[in-house]
């Protein structure tokens, strides 16, 4: 097997031109890339679209440049019709196409609904592609809505724990969360583009940090040390205001987004990055005070690395990105890049957090962390004792309970989400 | 003959630990005499998940309710909850053994035995076989002795449980030394001290909504025809407030408490709730649509499960559930719950306000199990629903405990 990815945190490409793929798989993967509005970084040249699917023809409708269609052979360009199996048979016919549109990058995102028959399956064989790569990959994937079924729903959760051991970072999606965001009266369809939106929002932050200039620079080995073990969770959350006191709006928006609510969220964090995007009117003492608040918020116990950005065409506005790792499984480094022998193994709920992670290693340190030192007296301290530090740590309660399930429903997670009930929160 | 004992009712509950002491003087009649509410920790969805959390909680309780009664407790009786609760209903059947055709006490046995001797897996114990009426050639007959018929057939409600998850509760109470006399359901606790005979005969369906567990027991014609455990209670409400609302818990169960309601209207659209309600920094407005929506979804849904259950024993005919669902359990108190009742499950509902003779501050919800163990206490278990004991069940756990 491959050896090479071991090699991760030291970035090898000697070029200046950093080079990011983002690549759509399957039709929803596709639809999401389609629809990407790269805010500027698209003509630079350092940003590469490209989009996989079985189906031709949806994939003849795409923009994106660079498109690739497999399992010819299987399905005759017709799609994988939700089968798995077809799915994989397809993306193993064309694996050397697929290593092709891969390439040689440093950034590797793949945009992924999972689910289907396409996407599910061949996401997991586009990543470990990628993993044999000197490339960072992270995904993107969405989950179908509870009421899709529950056929979906296990494609789904079996996809997911596959594809969590070849990436190294993993920003589940599921649709029954992101349609708590937007309007009252978002219908399904609607809250399809939905998913696209926070994607765009995921994938725009990360690109602004690696490409633009800003007043704390971060680089790709940055992000690299937040994301260097494959497997493990991610937790992934954006928040945005404009006008008036949009600093403390943005960081609001931030701790009410339902991303960072999810039942299953892990108490603890291991590595946390963080970027925001201001105008040009944001002040250094204000991405301090958003820096010191976020520390706090986050219990990150080491290692948070901090990117600010400035937008020239913005004024007083801050979008602010998070992305988050937690609970990296120790496995032998022989078996990382190996697919997870029995996806089942690998549930979606009850990951195992291992706070006694190596601390040899340490990325580089953020520009500014004298803040962040104060707000962390005693780095001895247990995780136990985190949880009664900050009641805001909405640990999912039922964590550690069996699994309540009843007619196939998990009967823990909140109704409203299962039924896609929307709650509108935000009083005005 | 008046010689008394003291009997401890104890329920450990996923949000507190009821202990109720009752002194039983011969059999003439029961003396509440102390009782304590603690909190309980370590226990959810009504099962023990920490031992040595829960024990703390339940040896605190009932010192404190010992104390307060300057008393000993001699036995205890203990409700049982959990998702690990399942029933199934048998029927025994057996040929009338005589020549006459006349039906003699040990045919009525045999058909007993008939219908109790469905083996459950080894990791399952039985914890009650209630009896359901008899049938002589088909017919449904009270009391088949000395009636002329071939087959006699009798129907039981077998409630079984996991029996790692029954000892678990065992354990605790023996670690301060005390016995356990008997085990009874929540639901069917509950519903004894509930419910007038009349009502049992009419059809009722008594719902006790916990913390951590929905437990509910159905009476038609006078006999306990289906228990069930729903493990969704008060906890969960309130985890989806907090999830949904995005809030801590505390300041969800504020809400939950304050603000919410069973069902939403949709003139809560208009109506804005404060988190606080103090004026301090981060004080926050709510549209009450957002709390009475998630409430909703989660109590309709309880409700529906049961319906769910009743549909499929083929046990869901209002008409036989004359009287109606009559609520109780810690999350009874939530505001409109009888409405939602009407909405979900058809049926009229009221909320139970306690028996008449007790103590005023022992009529509350929360106590109704508790009160059912006591009654069980005094009555034993020759009460009309005649739920009788497998007589080895206790022996058998204890077996599985080792404190040595």
């Amino acid at each position: 097997m491959d050896t090479t990815n071991e090699s991760l945190t030291t970035p090898q490409s000697t070029t200046d031109e950093l080079k990011i793929k983002i690549i759509g798989v399957g039709g929803a993967g596709t639809n999401a890339v389609d629809g990407l509005v790269l805010d500027d970084f698209g003509g630079t040249g350092n940003v590469q679209l490209a989009a996989i699917n079985t189906d031709a023809q949806a994939l003849a409708h795409s923009r994106v440049a660079e498109k690739l269609v497999i399992g010819r052979s299987v399905t005759r360009g017709l799609g994988a019709g939700g089968e798995i199996e077809i799915g994989k048979k397809a993306a193993e016919a064309d694996r050397d196409a697929i290593a092709a549109l891969v390439g040689e990058m440093d950034l590797i995102i793949l945009v992924v609904g999972l689910g289907g028959g396409t996407g599910s399956a061949v996401a997991s064989i586009v990543a470990e592609v990628a993993a044999k790569t000197q490339a960072l990959v992270l995904a993107f994937a969405t989950l179908p809505f509870s009421f899709e079924g529950s056929r979906r729903k296990h494609i789904a959760e079996e996809s997911i724990g596959e594809l969590r051991q070849l990436v190294h970072g993993l920003i589940p999606l599921p649709n029954d969360i992101l349609l708590q965001e937007g309007e009252e009266d978002t219908s399904v369809l609607n809250a399809f583009a939905v998913a696209d939106r926070w994607i765009g929002r995921g994938v725009n932050s990360l690109c602004a940090m690696l490409l633009k200039t800003g007043l704390i620079n971060q680089d790709i080995s940055s992000i690299r040390s937040v994301f260097r073990d494959r497997g493990g969770r991610t937790i992934f959350g954006t928040g945005a205001a404009s006008g008036g006191d949009y600093v403390s709006d943005a960081l609001e928006d931030l701790f009410i987004c339902p991303l960072l609510h999810m039942g299953d969220r892990p108490a603890q964090l291991d590595r946390i990055l963080v970027n925001i995007v201001g105008g040009t009117d944001l002040a250094i003492a204000r991405v301090n005070e958003v820096m010191s608040l976020l520390s706090k918020r986050f219990n990150s116990r080491d290692d948070i690395v901090f990117g600010a950005v400035i937008d020239e065409s913005r004024s007083a506005s801050l979008e602010i990105c998070v992305l988050g790792k937690a609970g990296i499984e120790g496995s032998p480094p022989a078996r990382r890049s190996a697919p997870a022998a029995d996806p089942s193994v690998v549930p979606l709920e009850g990951l195992n957090l291992q706070p006694e992670i190596a601390q040899d290693d340490r990325p580089p340190r953020p520009v500014h962390q004298s803040k962040l030192r104060e707000s962390k007296k005693n780095p001895e301290v247990d995780q136990e004792e985190f949880l009664f530090v900050d009641d805001n740590v909405q640990r999912g309660y039922f964590d550690k309970t069996d699994r309540n399930l009843y007619n196939d429903e998990d009967l823990d997670v909140p109704t409203f989400m299962r039924r896609g009930i929307k709650i509108k929160i935000k009083s005005s | 003959m008046s010689e008394s004992r003291v009997v401890g009712a104890v329920e450990i509950g996923t949000s507190k630990v009821v202990v109720l002491l009752g002194e039983i003087i011969g059999d003439e009649g029961l003396n509440i005499i102390g009782h304590s509410i603690g909190s309980s920790i370590g226990v959810k969805k009504g099962v023990i998940q920490d031992l040595s959390a829960a024990s703390d909680c339940v040896h605190a309780a009932i010192m404190k309710a010992e104390k307060n009664a300057q008393s000993r407790i001699d036995e205890v009786y203990l409700a049982q909850t959990g998702s690990h609760l399942m029933g199934n209903f048998n029927v025994g059947t057996t040929n009338v053994s005589s020549s006459d055709n006349i039906v003699r006490g040990i045919d009525i046995n045999q058909a007993k035995e008939d219908a109790k001797r469905r083996k459950l897996p080894p990791n399952r114990t039985y914890i009650h076989h209630i009896q359901n009426p008899f049938a002589l050639d088909g017919q449904p007959v009270d009391n088949p002795l000395s009636r002329e018929g071939r087959q006699l057939q009798v129907g039981y409600w077998s409630v079984h449980g996991e029996s790692a998850k029954v000892s678990d509760s065992i354990r605790v109470i023996r670690g301060i030394d005390l016995d356990v006399s008997d085990m009874i359901i929540s639901s069917i606790a509950s519903g004894a001290v509930l419910l007038e005979d009349a009502e049992k005969d009419n059809g009722a369906l008594v719902i006790d909504i916990g913390g951590g567990t929905t437990d509910y027991v159905l009476y038609r014609e006078g006999y306990i025809v289906k228990t069930g455990v729903v493990p969704v209670g008060g906890d969960h409400i309130t985890n989806d407030l907090s999830i949904g609302l995005r809030l801590g818990r505390k300041s969800a169960e504020e809400f939950k408490i304050e603000h919410g309601r069973a069902y939403y209207d949709s003139a809560d659209r208009d109506v804005k709730v404060w988190l606080y309600g103090d004026l301090t920094i981060g004080d926050r407005e709510y549209p009450l649509a957002a709390i009475t929506k998630i409430i909703d979804a989660r109590v309709s849904e309880i409700f529906a499960i049961i319906k769910e259950q009743l549909e499929n024993a083929e046990l869901y005919n209002p008409a036989d559930i004359a009287c109606g669902v009559v609520l109780t359990g810690g999350s009874s108190q939530l505001t409109g719950i009888e409405e939602s009742v009407r909405r979900n499950l058809g049926l009229e509902a009221r909320v139970f306000d306690g028996p008449l003779d007790v103590a005023a501050e022992l009529r509350h919800p929360g106590y109704s199990t508790a009160l059912g163990l006591l009654h069980y206490a005094l009555t034993g278990q020759e009460d009309r629903q005649k739920s009788a004991k497998p007589a080895s069940i206790l022996r058998k756990l204890t077996g599985l405990l080792n404190f040595d």
